[in-house]
This record gives structure tokens, sequence and C-alpha cells, in this order.
């Protein structure tokens, strides 16, 4: 193509984006317009975006590790992650926690809703590997991705199921299919004005302590998988897994290790979605798995800091899409990006290129 | 003897098949069932000349059929005697149950014996036209069939039919070309609603039916192209989650059409920066935004299709309704048939098995896959118009991801390529959908409020049992099942194409490499 055809091409895209956007709420003057009435609602976006980005990251990272050791989309980690939510809802139930406990009464319970949300998303993960994967580990591709879409509903349904045991979980409500509100636990206290600057601009406590927390898991996966021995092994299985047969891993044992790790952040990324949305529904975990999938591909799949900037970027286009474009056609952005990205950059923005095998 | 094992356990799996079916629906569905499951229980037992003579043939199809009907007879009276008063209906007679069992019991015997005999007819041009003959016969007197015996299931095989055109779609995407597409339901949609705005009052436009059915495929195959077009360079996985994004966007783009507003960007950037709301030039939806899809709420009504002497079909007489469908699921295996063995379906197949290969001996990559995808779209097109107009009311969540699941279940179910196994995977998962669930959920419901839950005394178990023990809310459970289950046991499918067969359990690595990579060059 010579460079004029080139530019004549994106003229017309961009042409046919303007004409066509605003259908979908990409309309330019008018947003321009809102940004400038008040920038300090955009920043509150800005964060609101990291925060549930951080969250979306925590799940990307499951899908990143699974995938760069076996290279399985492994679908049902969005709906783990959703199970992990209800576990921790069950526990903070169990302890009687009511919106607007005292935040030292509420500690406790939190980190024990984070242990078994973790604890049971990672071994439900290993499990799902035994006797779903692992029987297919030499299978043909889709092979392994269809199983994967199974589970996937199958555990969707078991949330279903888990959300209508309203006779021994009174804190599931009446209707097993409805959203779950989860108690309020984190102390707002806005931090900005606490510290006596005047801004219109939302932080509150509640939203630093979610950063905070996912941040630190994401460090210390990183941590982890760079230097430790365990964390080499996971490198080398993924580099090349019969070269790390011949040099004496335990190649499943490896594989098993990258489950149980993923599992548990799934299950801690449903702790820290609950705590921060104060609401929970069986079906979240498809839109979420797409969401963290996609950032994961936008950051580069198999790539763990890849993963982490892809998705706080997809947090960051959701928030600013719900603010600016219209929350009716986020979800059809975020697709479109993810369509988008594979078709033109399927390595991702960190990934190297992937280069074709015969 | 060993002949006589096999008839036994072919016969015991349909035969507990039917029994499951009569334990739960009673009545007259015992001799509907002999009828079908002895027809069926005929072929399997002597398909294609097994037996040297016809008269042979027959006395081994009377004995799978009479083993089958002992099944059908002994369901029938446990039926009648027991589990209508444990649910909670009136029992009915001895003289009675065992009428209907017996009845069972005869059709069981006489089909099993005339499709056997068929089956060892000695000449084998004859033998097939009259299989044909007789399956052919089956379809077409079934609703008379289903309306003496007051089974009523012809709505849900009308839906049946309808997701069997679906599933032989995606069959030649999935099955044939290799392009897992996760986002079938897409297209099923597009059909759905092309239909929905060309013949319904919501947009003024009120086209015969015969006429939109052909315009909904043709937009659907040019969906496909379009949606086909930005996947080609990806294969495996990434193809099916771009497909899947797809699949997830479509739905949105329908929900929420319901207020557009085109502007002419040029003159509205002059419009805005000169502060002039006049100098933009309005294209579509001016006086007052246009309502293309009518949101959530879905467009209603669609018109129904009408012929002369019957006049416009009808919501309460199911015939003209199962005709139509029957002859549209009819003319898609033909076509999906010749397609199959064209040079383009022969085409498919190559680029399924080594891409780089088929390109190699010439085959344009591009058009084979696009068509694929197109040709795929193209039923779904059909199945969706039909789907509108018999529904005569269509909404985005009809057509969600879990729709894309269950199409793509019944085709790995039945066997990846192969339309009998396809055909025979949607009348097991939708039958079991769309009959067994609910008709098991109504019955257990009887059973635990007429005798579990008087007897319970714990309060908090009784209302666990009441709200939670309920089948159809197990579906997607079982749906998830169905695919790990075959994936790991049998990944080829119940009826396996032979050459799908050979390509899945394969051990050579070279084959699973070239679906590892993800992108070609």
């Amino acid at each position: 193509m010579k460079p004029w055809q080139k530019i004549v091409l994106y003229l017309a895209i961009v042409y046919f984006v303007l004409l066509l956007g605003p259908i979908a709420g990409l309309d330019l003057p008018r947003i321009l317009k809102e940004i400038a009435q008040s920038p300090s609602l955009l920043i509150t976006q800005l964060l609101v975006g990291l925060i549930n980005g951080a969250i979306i990251a925590i799940i990307a990272l499951g899908y990143t590790l699974v995938y760069g050791i076996i290279e399985l989309i492994n679908f049902a980690h969005g709906d783990l992650y959703m199970l992990g939510g209800f576990a921790a809802l069950t526990v903070v139930g169990a302890f009687g926690m009511q919106d607007g406990a005292p935040f030292i009464s509420a500690i406790i319970p939190m980190l024990v809703a984070l242990l078994v949300a973790a604890g049971m998303c990672a071994g439900l993960n290993v499990l799902t590997e035994r006797y779903a994967y692992r029987p297919l580990r030499n299978a043909p591709r889709l092979a392994p991705l269809i199983s994967a879409i199974g589970m996937s509903f199958i555990f969707q349904n078991l949330g279903l199921f888990w959300g209508g045991l309203r006779s021994f979980i009174p804190i599931m409500g009446n209707t097993a299919a409805a959203p779950k509100s989860f108690p309020d636990l984190l102390p707002r206290i806005d931090i900005f004005r606490s510290l006596g600057i005047d801004t219109k601009v939302d932080f509150t406590t509640k939203d630093l302590i979610v950063l905070v927390v996912a941040v630190v898991l994401m460090v210390s996966l990183n941590w982890f998988v760079q230097n430790t021995s365990a964390g080499k092994a996971m490198r080398a299985v993924a580099q090349n897994r019969d070269a790390a047969k011949i040099v004496g891993l335990d190649v499943d044992r490896v594989i098993v290790l990258t489950f149980l790790i993923g599992g548990a952040l799934a299950g801690a990324a449903g702790l820290l979605v609950g705590l921060y949305n104060n609401t929970i529904v069986f079906t979240m975990g498809f839109t979420a798995g797409l969401r963290a999938f996609t950032a994961a591909v936008l950051g580069g799949i198999g790539n763990i800091t890849g993963a982490m900037l892809g998705g706080v970027l997809i947090g960051l286009l959701s928030a600013l899409s719900d603010q600016y474009l219209s929350s009716r056609w986020t979800d059809a952005w975020v697709f479109g990006v993810l369509v988008l990205i594979l078709v033109f950059r399927p390595s991702g923005l960190l990934g190297e290129n992937l280069q074709e095998k015969v | 003897m060993q002949n006589f094992w096999k008839a036994l356990r072919a016969s015991s799996i349909l035969g507990a098949i039917g029994a499951v079916t009569v334990l739960l629906f009673g009545g007259w569905s015992s001799a509907v069932m002999g009828w079908l499951l002895g027809t069926a229980a005929g072929y399997t037992n002597s398909h294609d000349g097994l037996w040297p003579k016809p008269k042979i043939g027959a006395q081994m199809g009377a004995k799978t059929g009479l083993i089958l009907g002992i099944w059908l007879a002994v369901a029938s009276l446990v039926e009648g005697l027991i589990v209508r008063p444990l649910s909670g209906q009136t029992a009915i007679s001895f003289p009675q149950a065992l009428q209907y069992g017996l009845l069972g019991l005869v059709m069981a015997v006489v089909w099993s014996t005339v499709m056997s005999t068929i089956q060892s007819l000695t000449d084998p041009v004859q033998r097939r036209r009259m299989t044909w003959l007789l399956m052919a016969l089956f379809l077409v007197v079934f609703p008379m069939v289903d309306q003496r015996a007051a089974t009523g299931w012809i709505a849900t095989v009308i839906q049946i039919l309808i997701f069997a055109m679906l599933a032989l779609g995606l069959n030649i995407t999935v099955g044939y070309a290799g392009l897992l597409d996760l986002g079938y339901a897409a297209f099923f949609a597009i059909g759905a609603y092309t239909t929905g705005m060309l013949s319904s009052p919501h947009l003024g436009i009120e086209w015969n039916f015969w006429i939109v059915i052909w315009i909904a495929a043709a937009v659907a195959a040019i969906a496909g192209l379009v949606l086909g077009s930005p996947t080609l360079p990806l294969r495996g996985d990434y193809l099916a989650i771009v497909t899947l994004g797809f699949g997830e966007i479509v739905p949105i783009v329908f929900r929420n059409l319901t207020a557009i507003r085109i502007v002419e960007p040029i003159s509205g950037l002059f419009a805005t920066l000169l502060n002039r709301p006049e100098l933009a030039i309005c294209l579509v939806g001016c006086e007052e935004p246009l309502n293309l899809t009518n949101g959530e709420a879905g467009i209603n009504p669609i018109g129904r299709p009408s012929l002369p002497f019957l006049g416009t079909f009808r919501s309460d007489n199911y015939l003209p309704w199962y005709y139509l469908v029957l002859l549209l699921v009819v003319f898609s295996v033909f076509m999906i048939n010749r397609l199959r063995v064209s040079r383009l379906g022969r085409a498919w197949t190559a680029i399924r098995e080594d891409e780089l290969a088929a390109s190699a001996m010439g085959i344009n990559r591009v058009n084979v896959k696009l068509l694929a995808f197109a040709m795929g779209a193209t039923f779904a097109g059909f199945a969706g118009a039909f789907y509108a107009s018999y529904i005569t009311a269509i909404f985005p969540s009809v057509f969600d991801f879990s729709v894309s699941v269950i199409i793509l279940c019944m085709v790995i179910l039945g066997g990846l390529g192969n339309m009998a196994g396809v055909l025979l995977g949607c009348v097991i998962i939708m039958g079991a959908d769309r009959l067994f669930l609910p008709q098991l959920a109504q019955v257990l419901k009887g059973f635990l409020n007429t005798t579990v839950l008087p007897n319970i005394a714990n309060p908090a178990l009784r209302d666990f049992l009441a709200i939670s023990f309920d089948p159809i809310q197990m579906r997607l459970f079982l749906f998830g099942l169905v695919l790990v289950v075959m994936m790991i046991v049998r990944p080829e499918g119940l009826v396996p194409s032979a050459r799908r067969k050979a390509e899945l359990r394969s051990e050579d690595p070279v084959v699973n490499e070239s679906l590892a990579d993800v992108r070609s060059v």
C-alpha cells in the first residue's frame, strides 16, 4: 500500500468512527465539553478505573500464568473468581457482619474470608486442572478449551446453587439468581479532604485499601516468579516444557503450582470486588473473565507485567466509557478492543512476537 | 448367543431411555416411545444387512422389540400405579396402566420387526430406499401420532428442529472447516432481527415472510463475511475468542439501538465550532431518534407466514409450523450434504487438517474460510427468520453466550463433522433441555410436595429442598458436564465421522503443533 492510500484509508476509518460513533456514545464534542466542565470528575473516574483495573489485573494474572505455561485459555477462571466472591460473602455472613460494622471488628472476618476464598479457589482450580485439563494435555488445542468452557458453565451453576442456599446462609437473600449485597466493611474516610486539601476528587480509605491489597498481591507474585526457585521452575516450564523435563523438573507439579497460585489470586479478587462494589452476582464471572482475558491479551498473554498493565488499561477504559460514552455500551467497547488487539497485534503491548511454527 | 447379548445391550440402553420418558410423562407416551425407539432399536441391531435374510432379521427385530417393550410396559405400570400417587397426581387403575404398557410393547415389537426386516433386505438399494421411505413417513405422521397420543411434544419438536438447523449450520464452520465459532448465536440473532425489522409494525415495514426469510439468510451470510474477515489471520483459540467477542457485541448492539441519530461529522464539527446547530446535516433520526430494535422489550409482534388455502399460520395450530420447519431442515440437510462433497467442502476439510499444506496446494484460504463462515451463518439466518415469526417476538436476551454454547454442545456431543451425529446430538440436548428437564422438575416438585416435605421436621432443610432442588436450575451444570466429559471420554462425539475421529485421536505431535500456533503467515 502506498503512503497516500494508507492516509486515505485511515481518514476514511476516522470519518466512519465519527459518523457512527455517536450511536455507541462516542460523541467527541460532547465528551470534550463534559471534561472541560468538570475535570475533577475525570480524575475521580480515572481513580475508579485504576482500582477496578487493579482487580481485573489480579484476575488477568490467573489467565496469563496458565496460558504462559500450558497455552490454555482457562475459560473457567472468571467464574472461579465469582465463586471466590461467594465464599467470601459466606464467611463474612457467618461472622455476622453487616453494613457499617466497625472496621476493627471486621478485620478478622475479612482475613478469614481472604484465606477461605483464596484457599477454596486454589483447591478448585487444582482439581479442575487434575480432572478436566490434564487428561487433555496432549489432545488438540481446542479440546481443553472446550473443556474449560464446560467448567465455566459448571462453576456458574454452582454459583447459582450457592446463592440459593438461603436456608443455611441467610446473607444470600431470598432469590438464588438475584445479586447479593456484600456488607460494606471498609471505612470510607475521605483522604484528600481529611488532609486538608480542598478538592472535588473522591478518594476514600476504602479505595486506598483495595488498591494497596491489589498492588501487594501483584508485587509479591512478581517477586515470587522472578526470585524463588519455584518461580524459576514456572518460567522454565513456560519457556520449554520438554527441556524443563529433561533438566529434571516435575512439570506436572509446576503446573499444579501455577493453577494453585492463579486460583488463590482469583479468590482474593472475588473478596476485593465484593468489598469494593458491595454486590456480587453469579453471572459476574463471565463478564469479568472476558475483561480480564482482554487485559491479559492487551498486555501480551503470558507476560506478567503485561497482564497488570492491561488490567489497568481495561479498567480505565471501562470507567471512562461508563462515564463519558455510555454504560450500556461499555461491554461492546471492551470486546471491540479485544477484537482489534487480536486482529492487529495478537502479541499484545508487551508480548514478544509469536512466530509461525510448522 | 453373542448376537443375543448384543441385542439385549443395545435395546436395554434404548429401553432405559424409553422407561425414563414413560416414567415422567406416562399415558400414551409409552406407545409413542415404543414407536420411535422400536424403530431405532431395529436399526441399531441390524443395520445395513447385518443378518443374511429378512426372515432372520425379523426374528432378531422381534426379540429386540420385545426386550424394549418389556422396559416400556414395566415403566408404564410403575408410572401409573406408583409414581403418580407419590407425586401428587391421581393414580390410574391397573387395567388402564396395563393398557398403556401393552400398547407400548406391541408398538415396540411391531416397529422393531419392520425396521429389522427392512434392514435385512438383501438388495442394498432397496434397503436404503425403504429406510428413507420409513423415516420420511415417520416425520410426516409424527404430528398426528402426537395428537392422538396427547403427549403434546409437537411444540418442543419444532424448537428441536429450529436448533437442528442451527447445529447443522455451526457444523459447517466448526465441523467441516475447523473454525471454532463461539459466537454463533450472533448470526441467529441477525437473522431473527432482520425478520423482526422487516415484517413488524414496529418500523412500519411488513413484508411477506416468504421474501423476508431469504433476505434474513442473505443478511446473516453477509454478516458472516463481515465478522469472519477480521478473524482470517487467527487460528485456534484466538479465533474462538474473537468470535466470542462478536457473539457478545451483537446482542449488545441490538439491545442498545434504541435511539439512533446520525449527524454528518464534518458539518457537525463546524456547527459546534461556529455555535450554529442548524449547520449540522442530519442523516438519520432527525425529528426524533430512530428506535430500531426497541431494546430490552424487543420487537413484537412479528408477521407470520401465510399460504393460500391454509391462510396465515396460527400460534395454536402447530401443524403448518411443523411442516415448514421440517421442510427447512430437510432443505438444509440436502444443501449441506451437497456442499460437503463439493469442491468447496473438500477444501474445508483440507484447511481444517493442515492449513499450510492446503494453501500450498493452491486452495485460496481467505475465500474458503470466509465461505465457511458465510454458509454457516446462512442456515442460522433461516433458523432466525423462522424462529422470529414462530415466536412472533424477539428479545436480545434470547441470543446470549449460553445459546452459542448449547449449539456447540450439540455439535460436539453428536460428532463434529457428521450430520447424522449432529442431528442426534441436537435431539438429545434439546430433548433433555426442553422436554425432560421441565417435566422432571414438575414430577419432582409434585413428589417433594406430597411425599418428602410433609415428613421433614427441620424447617431449614425443608426450605432448602423446596427451592434448591430444581432440575431446571441445573441446566448449565449439565451442559458443562457434557462438554467436559465428552472431551475427555469421546472427543469425536457419539456418532463420529471417521475422518474427524482419526484427527482427534491422533497422537502425532505434528498435527497438534499445527493447531498450536496463534497466527499464520
